[in-house]
């Protein structure tokens, strides 16, 4: 109904110029995380002092999955954006000991502020490098909202594992993760966190700068 | 007598039903991360020629078993673990 109810008063224009873009994303980047294995599914929880999101992922081939994105948004305006996502590696390099890998998410949906409903689409980059025993990763993130929200942030996270785990051990990782998120109340927030992982589930926990738990969860089926 | 042949019997069916398993051991590039390589480990458990597969991170090795009288041939493994998301850089097997 909301839809029907914006294109009436005059949203055409705005459905219009969000189709443009996230074809003009999706043609200049061309692909986006998470990609695990071909038939792969990947549910993944995050709570953060961003938000909460969720997402649920299928991966087609190699090189691409699609997926459904939902996240409410915390600590400055209180929205939420919902919508379908088309994932991609880009690029990957399998060294003899590590990997590095370029991911590009792209969504588009709808961004709710209270009884405002108006049109959304983000795009996504991550580039990570990791061995078994140092990890880093940046992500770049755009989102437009209309009148909700128009933002970029940026993450970066180095992280060192204590053990280098094999295939059937729990895996530990000490991470540090820093947010710069300008639409935010607090800008610069410093996450330091632990991650385990086994096998197919991974979790992690950690405690920001401005105060709020962190609570990450993600399992492949 | 009875027994030796009976003894016999239960050692050729043994050797019999090992004797057709390959065992295929795969090195592999960018096996660093267990949680991602667990999709090398669920891909190949789908497959029906397989009996068992392990994951090495230290070796960077995937070592697959074959059902006896099975055959998994080279073309298909690269192309599981590169569908996985990985590099197969050498694929040798034991008889």
């Amino acid at each position: 109904m909301g839809v029907y109810y914006y294109i009436h008063m005059g949203y055409k224009a705005l459905y219009l110029k969000l189709a443009v873009l996230a074809l003009l994303l999706s043609a200049s980047i061309a692909e986006a995380k998470p990609i695990s294995y071909v038939d792969g599914i990947m549910v993944m929880q995050e709570n953060d002092e961003t938000g909460h999101t969720i997402s649920v992922d299928y991966t087609i081939t190699p090189n691409y999955a699609v997926g459904w994105y939902d996240k409410w948004e915390e600590n400055g305006k209180l929205y939420s954006e919902h919508g379908p996502e088309f994932n991609s590696l880009i690029k990957r390099w399998n060294l003899p000991d590590g990997q590095a890998n370029i991911f590009n998410s792209t969504g588009a949906g709808v961004a709710l502020d209270g009884s405002k409903t108006r049109g959304a689409a983000w795009t996504d980059f991550m580039a990570d490098y990791e061995t078994r025993r140092i990890f880093t990763s940046y992500e770049i993130r755009a989102l437009y909202a209309d009148s909700i929200e128009s933002s970029v942030s940026q993450r970066a996270r180095i992280g060192i594992a204590p053990y280098e785990a094999n295939y059937n051990d729990i895996a530990t990782w000490f991470m540090l993760q820093v947010d710069d998120h300008p639409s935010k109340n607090d800008v610069f927030v410093v996450t330091p966190l632990v991650r385990f992982f086994y096998k197919t589930a991974l979790l992690e926990a950690g405690y920001s700068s401005n105060n709020r738990l962190m609570l990450n969860c993600e399992l492949q089926f | 007598m009875k027994k030796i042949i009976m003894i016999s019997a239960v050692i050729m069916t043994m050797i019999s039903g090992t004797a057709f398993a390959d065992t295929i051991k795969v090195s592999v590039n960018g096996l660093v991360c267990a949680f991602c390589a667990s999709g090398i480990e669920k891909t190949f458990k789908k497959i029906s020629a397989v009996s068992n597969i392990d994951v090495d991170l230290e070796k960077k090795l995937v070592t697959i078993i074959t059902k006896p009288s099975e055959k998994l041939d080279d073309k298909t493994v690269t192309k599981l673990i590169t569908d996985a998301g990985y590099q197969v850089t050498n694929i040798a097997r034991i008889k």
